[in-house]
């Protein structure tokens, strides 16, 4: 791998235990440009744990963390969204109450010229058509983005969380589940969008217990069980029996494990 | 705004029961139709059924003077609930506001009256009595944000220790009487104008929702205030900082009950101890038949407007037709039950269409 150059983001023995509970153990993992990685294993693997360290949204215990081979040390998630590392949360991370567009902007509001501007009053129209365009982009049409993201069903909503991660995401993006709640034409379009983030030379970290989705657009898989890293594999090497074996602990590759 | 209401409001159909009917909810006809919700056209017609239903039994319910005592009452209680309305759409409640109101009026009533015995003249008194106002308002608001995010206490238990606090302050200042003796003409500031419709504390009041209104609806602050009451943690993930974003929501709160002090003041011509006993519930009361939900994410200035309006048409109302004010929060009570029932019947089409 070593011919890769430096990787694009990369977290190096990281520890985290919440109280007694030890939710990662020296975790190394390592993202180059224009490639997909899945992130696999059983729940409570750390999955979550690892993807809310690599977001900002919980600092690791100790541990180093690098983009673009420089050493950062988030605070929160506003300094990873800066520095162009998108993340779609299972499940949370939208707010229903409000609109699609406000959704999409949310955090990064597009203010009105001048003093207005200046007060924070805001240019929804704007918003609104910028994230229209946004959205069809990466392949998602949303009919009218000044409905609440309530009145959109599971599916949607789920296009809406991820159309927005694409649209910022500048060299990473993180997409935890991001097939949960759709059906297979629905999945298949997300894994085209993960397919069409590769081309444009993003790094992409897919987190998904649908295994055949992970073996058909990854090109490496991370095996995480109890906190740890037990494989680290290109995809090619995984079969669906052999990875699933490697989740539940059934299969073990000594050598890697001893890493 | 009354006389747009109905026109906008019949045109969309909101309340259209069919869930087939799907394209008219979700498709906003006008930009009037997003500004003007259901609920405030529903406010709007309790409204007008209240003055009807009132001036029915006494004539002298329909009259400026008395539409204008009840902006009077209103003015004080609407800036309350105005505060309040941010803080309940972030998902959280301030119960410190009635306190607030009094702790602010006696202390700054006190300082007023030792600058005029000291010969200062009335404008610059009044002047520092309502920076006096203010800044106490901010100072209640900046230790509820510190017991909210700093000690983590549950809003609830964090303004109702400030809510104790304060009345005991008040209580202790003033050995539980009046404070007077401040500027002599202050009270002619919120003598009626305009045939007796409008007073200045009036109008500035007006003034400050209609800004108020444009600064939650319209700004960055008043999208972060509705993100984090519809999901904090989407909040937090999308780089908001959540904690600073609360402490300027209280402390605006805060602020909002300090005018209401000062407002009080002028109205009173002095401070007392039990000046805004028990406000907070009148706030709170006129949030939710405004159609805000406790549970966060949703609320509007104009329902809150409307509601304070409703509430001090009741008490004025139920006075003017000889019920025994007793009754007042008995029809408070009815009012605010079938608000939120609306709100239940709401929320149930709302996921429904989801």
């Amino acid at each position: 791998m070593s011919d890769k150059g430096t990787p694009l983001y990369e977290v190096k023995n990281i520890y985290k235990n919440y109280g007694s509970v030890v939710a990662l153990e020296n975790v190394s993992l390592a993202i180059y440009p224009g490639e997909v990685i899945g992130l696999v294993g059983d729940n409570g693997a750390g999955k979550s744990t690892l993807v809310k360290v690599l977001s900002g949204a919980h600092q690791p215990d100790s541990g180093e963390i690098l983009l673009d081979g420089v050493e950062h040390h988030w605070r929160a998630p506003h300094d990873v969204l800066a520095a162009g590392i998108e993340t779609l949360y299972q499940d949370s991370g939208l707010a229903p109450n409000l609109s699609v567009s406000s959704n999409v902007f949310l955090g990064r509001e597009i203010t009105r010229g001048g003093l207005l501007g200046k007060l924070g009053f805001l240019a929804q129209k704007q918003m609104d058509k910028t994230a229209h365009e946004d959205l069809e982009r990466v392949g998602i049409g949303v009919a009218s983005t000044d409905r609440t993201v309530a009145e959109l069903s599971g599916g949607q909503r789920q296009a809406v969380a991820i159309g927005r991660a694409v649209a910022w995401a500048r060299k990473v993006i993180i997409l935890d589940e991001p097939t949960n709640h759709l059906g297979a034409r629905q999945a298949a379009e997300v894994l085209e969008v993960i397919g069409a983030a590769r081309a444009k030379g993003l790094g992409v970290i897919f987190i998904s217990h649908t295994l055949p989705h992970v073996l058909q657009v990854t090109d490496r898989i991370v095996v995480l069980r109890l906190g740890r890293i037990v494989r680290d594999s290109p995809t090619s090497e995984f079969n669906a029996e052999s990875l699933l074996g490697t989740i539940t602990g059934l299969i073990t590759l000594p050598e890697q494990a001893a890493k | 705004m009354a006389t747009t209401d109905p026109v906008t409001a019949t045109e969309t159909k909101p309340d259209a029961p069919k869930p087939g009917t799907q394209s008219s909810i979700e498709r906003p006809t006008s930009r009037l139709r997003k500004i003007v919700t259901d609920q405030q056209f529903i406010l709007v017609i309790v409204l007008v059924v209240l003055v009807i239903v009132f001036t029915a039994i006494n004539p002298v319910f329909f009259g400026l003077g008395a539409a204008g005592n009840i902006l009077v009452q209103w003015a004080p209680i609407v800036l309350l609930a105005v505060g309040e309305t941010f803080v309940i759409i972030t998902g959280g409640i301030d119960l410190s506001v009635g306190s607030t109101l009094t702790v602010s009026s006696v202390i700054a009533a006190f300082a007023m009256q030792g600058l005029t015995t000291a010969g200062w003249s009335e404008g610059p008194t009044l002047l520092v009595g309502a920076l006096i106002c203010l800044g106490i308002g901010a100072l209640v608001g900046t230790i509820n944000s510190l017991l909210v995010n700093v000690a983590k206490l549950v809003p609830f238990v964090a303004t109702l220790a400030t809510l104790g606090a304060g009345a005991g302050v008040a209580l202790v200042l003033t050995g539980g009487g009046p404070v007077q003796g401040g500027p002599p003409n202050a009270s002619t500031l919120s003598a009626p104008i305009g045939g007796g419709l409008f007073s200045w504390p009036v109008i500035v009041v007006i003034v400050i929702l209609i800004i108020t209104g444009l600064f939650l609806h319209r700004s960055r602050f008043g999208r972060y205030t509705y993100a984090i009451g519809g999901n904090a943690f989407a909040a937090t993930a999308s780089g908001i900082s959540v904690a600073k974003h609360l402490t300027k929501v209280y402390v605006l709160s805060g602020l909002f009950s300090g005018a209401g002090g000062f407002v009080l003041y002028l109205q009173l011509n002095g401070g007392s101890p039990s000046a805004g006993t028990g406000d907070e519930l009148g706030a709170i009361a006129a949030v939710v038949i405004g159609g805000a939900s406790l549970a966060g994410g949703f609320g509007k200035i104009g329902g809150t407007i409307l509601g304070a309006l409703i509430l001090e048409t009741v008490y004025s109302g139920l006075t003017i037709i000889n019920i025994d004010p007793n009754w007042n929060q008995v029809a408070v009570a009815i009012l605010i039950a079938a608000a939120a029932s609306l709100q239940a019947v709401r929320g149930i089409q709302h996921r429904r269409k989801a």
